[in-house]
């Protein structure tokens, strides 16, 4: 009995959400007069998680820049962190048949076959931010982690004036995004005699950032500025300056890494970060190159997305590309 | 005559019990004198960092959260009972106080109480399923840790609270002054009415646990169930209260996590749970019920708090930092069991 139970409820819930997705859709498409010629399509959207800040966001980029095209109609799939939900959310965008599918896979390998099987039946694939194995994808759309270490690297060269002592606040070290932002950031500042004289792995984590930052507050007199490898992690080292209570939040310049208009971009504005550099989401280029291919155009098969710097003096200006 | 030797047994015994207490504080020294020997010092002075005023306060400020989720979780356990959702509730307490504050504008009291009561309803969601539909405490609390984190991605639309996140948001700009008054010292001692939410609410339980009928009730709940219902106490409603208290306090943890990072994080308090069982545990309190105690816990937090600095601060990698974690957490329930003996 429980067990009908929990279905029903499942269905229920299932109905609900269903329910809600259609009357959106609806509400928005008869708003919006059909002015494009040509067929409708549907492109089929696989995120692999909807937890993180970014991954929210590059859905709302899809989003906004689908809103464009009345003749676009984009399913959402949020695979929860799980690899093979993900596999099975593919596979059911292929049995739906949907006109192309965008995925922003959680791990290269699981994923490589549902995407080869897609392409096999004639569903071009592109792929967001995280690769795939091998070739058989349309076109990958990602963000070089390297070069906007280095940026910012070669950015804090020129903020301290060649030399001075750093706190470094890493993201996840077993991570590639991690170890990139890492050895691009080494590079920036190759030559220069900045120091990285305290350092720890936060996780992307604010209240770890806001930890380690402690420590080395309470270890270092003399800190001239902090790299976190994300800008909640810098914005929690200025939280745990503020909150050390000796007013060397005024001193100690915040770099950070992201740029979400409502984390990174808002600090640069009230002057709690220095600068930010822009992780692009990809999620406009993905549907203008989702459209090229829909209508029967060649793409490049590898799209590197360029980063901006937000400081006080271009933030109402949208940033500066670099 | 012949009472003399139960006597003397008796005094042994308390004696060896205090000894237990006492086996507690001696792990914290040997913590405590671990991180002073490996600290490094100030350039200055040569005065180990460990050692400083700042440094304490800020164990206690970083830790008050974990301290105010382990005293709930306490009441729970000691009642042989156990409560996973404890992070999530922060997490959806941090979501809901920060919308109330920034989003809707309320004045913060009033969002302070309507967030702890809202915890507190979770935790009574908790122990009427388990005490009156008699379910596993394991699997109710797995049940609401996964409802109260997609209450918490629901209310705030699955993005972080913060003043301009919604344009409909009453705070556009700016901290409420209220977040930057829990975080910065009161009255020239730099202490943070985080850090006081925290000691207060554990010395109060630490009293209600050892001098009321109500902490009386729950070891004798944790310890033998039937005879506790069978000696007349009202086990259900004393489990409720248990969870209630344990949720409300996990709301409390989260509003001062959202004061912390100026931010009402939904993914806020992720595994805040295991972290208030392992201080509980470590404290001395049985995962099975009825043994242990409130002083426990509190000794329990300073422990995990002092080793986390010391690693921290010391800057040790992060793969030693594992490692080092695990062996001490065995090590510390090694010396909490050799008591039991």
């Amino acid at each position: 009995m429980s067990k009908y139970r929990s279905i029903i409820v499942i269905a229920l819930a299932a109905a609900c959400a269903l329910s809600v997705g259609c009357g959106k859709k609806e509400s928005t498409t008869t708003g919006t007069s059909t002015t494009e010629t040509g067929k409708k399509f549907v492109i089929g959207m696989s995120q692999c998680n909807l937890g993180e800040p970014w991954r929210v966001q590059m859905n709302a980029d899809v989003k906004a820049a689908a809103a464009a095209h009345p003749n676009l109609e984009v399913l959402y799939k949020d695979a929860q962190n799980k690899t093979p939900v993900q596999q099975a959310q593919v596979k059911e965008f292929v049995e739906q048949g949907v006109n192309l599918i965008i995925i922003s896979p959680k791990e290269a390998l699981p994923l490589t076959k549902p995407v080869a099987e897609a392409m096999a039946a004639n569903i071009p694939v592109i792929v967001l931010d995280r690769k795939v194995e091998g070739d058989k994808y349309t076109s990958f759309i990602g963000a070089d982690n390297v070069k906007i270490g280095k940026e910012a690297g070669k950015f804090m060269v020129k903020l301290l004036g060649g030399k001075g002592s750093i706190v470094e606040l890493k993201g996840l070290m077993t991570s590639t995004p991690g170890q990139e932002r890492h050895n691009g950031f080494m590079e920036g500042i190759k030559g220069s005699q900045i120091k990285i004289i305290f350092d720890a792995d936060c996780h992307w984590l604010e209240p770890d950032a806001q930890r380690e930052m402690n420590s080395a507050l309470s270890r270092f007199p003399q800190i001239d500025a902090v790299y976190g490898h994300n800008d909640p992690s810098a914005h929690g080292a200025y939280l745990a300056t503020k909150q050390e209570g000796k007013g060397r939040e005024k001193q100690i310049k915040f770099i950070g890494i992201d740029s979400l208009p409502n984390e990174g971009v808002r600090y640069v504005k009230e002057g709690i970060l220095t600068a930010t550099f822009q992780y692009p989401t990809g999620g406009k280029e993905a549907i203008d190159t989702a459209l090229k291919i829909l209508n029967g155009e060649t793409v490049e098969k590898n799209i590197v997305l360029g980063t901006k710097v937000f400081t006080k003096e271009n933030v109402d200006k949208g940033g500066a590309p670099l | 005559m012949s009472e003399k030797p139960v006597e003397r047994t008796d005094n042994l015994k308390r004696g060896l019990a205090a000894l237990g207490n006492l086996r507690g504080i001696i792990a914290l020294v040997a913590v405590i004198i671990l991180g002073a020997l490996f600290s490094p010092k100030n350039v200055a002075t040569g005065w180990p960092i460990f050692l400083t005023a700042q440094t304490q306060k800020d164990i206690l400020f970083e830790y008050a959260e974990y301290g105010i989720l382990a005293t709930g979780m306490t009441l729970v356990i000691l009642a042989g009972g156990i409560d996973l959702s404890v992070g999530s509730v922060l997490g959806f307490a941090a979501t809901l106080f920060s919308l109330l504050v920034i989003g809707f504008g309320w004045p913060p009291f009033v969002a302070v109480v309507v967030t702890v009561l809202a915890g507190a309803v979770v935790g009574m969601i908790n122990g009427a399923l388990i005490s009156r539909f008699k379910m596993q405490p394991f699997v109710v609390t797995l049940a609401t840790m996964v409802a109260a984190r997609g209450a918490a991605k629901w209310i705030s639309g699955g993005i972080k609270v913060a003043p301009g996140g919604q344009s409909w948001y009453h705070v556009q700009t700016g901290t409420p002054p209220f977040f930057s008054w829990l975080t910065t010292g009161v009255g020239g001692t730099g202490i943070q009415p985080i850090t006081l939410i925290f000691i207060v609410n554990i010395l109060l339980f630490i009293l209600v646990v050892r001098y009321t009928k109500f902490g009386r009730h729950l070891y004798a709940i944790g310890g033998n169930e039937e005879a506790a219902r069978l000696s007349g106490i009202r086990v259900a409603w004393d489990k409720i209260g248990a969870y209630m208290l344990c949720g409300g306090m996990a709301a409390l943890a989260g509003i001062s996590n959202c004061a912390r990072l100026e931010i009402g994080d939904p993914e806020a308090g992720g595994t805040y749970e295991l972290d208030a069982i392992a201080a509980v545990v470590i404290g001395g309190t049985s995962l099975n019920g009825g043994r242990g105690g409130m002083f426990f816990t509190l000794i329990g937090v300073l422990i995990i708090g002092y080793i986390n600095k010391i690693l921290s601060i010391n800057n040790v990698e992060e793969a030693q930092r594992l490692l080092v974690k695990g062996a001490i957490i065995i090590l510390a329930v090694l010396i909490q069991q050799r008591k039991r003996e």
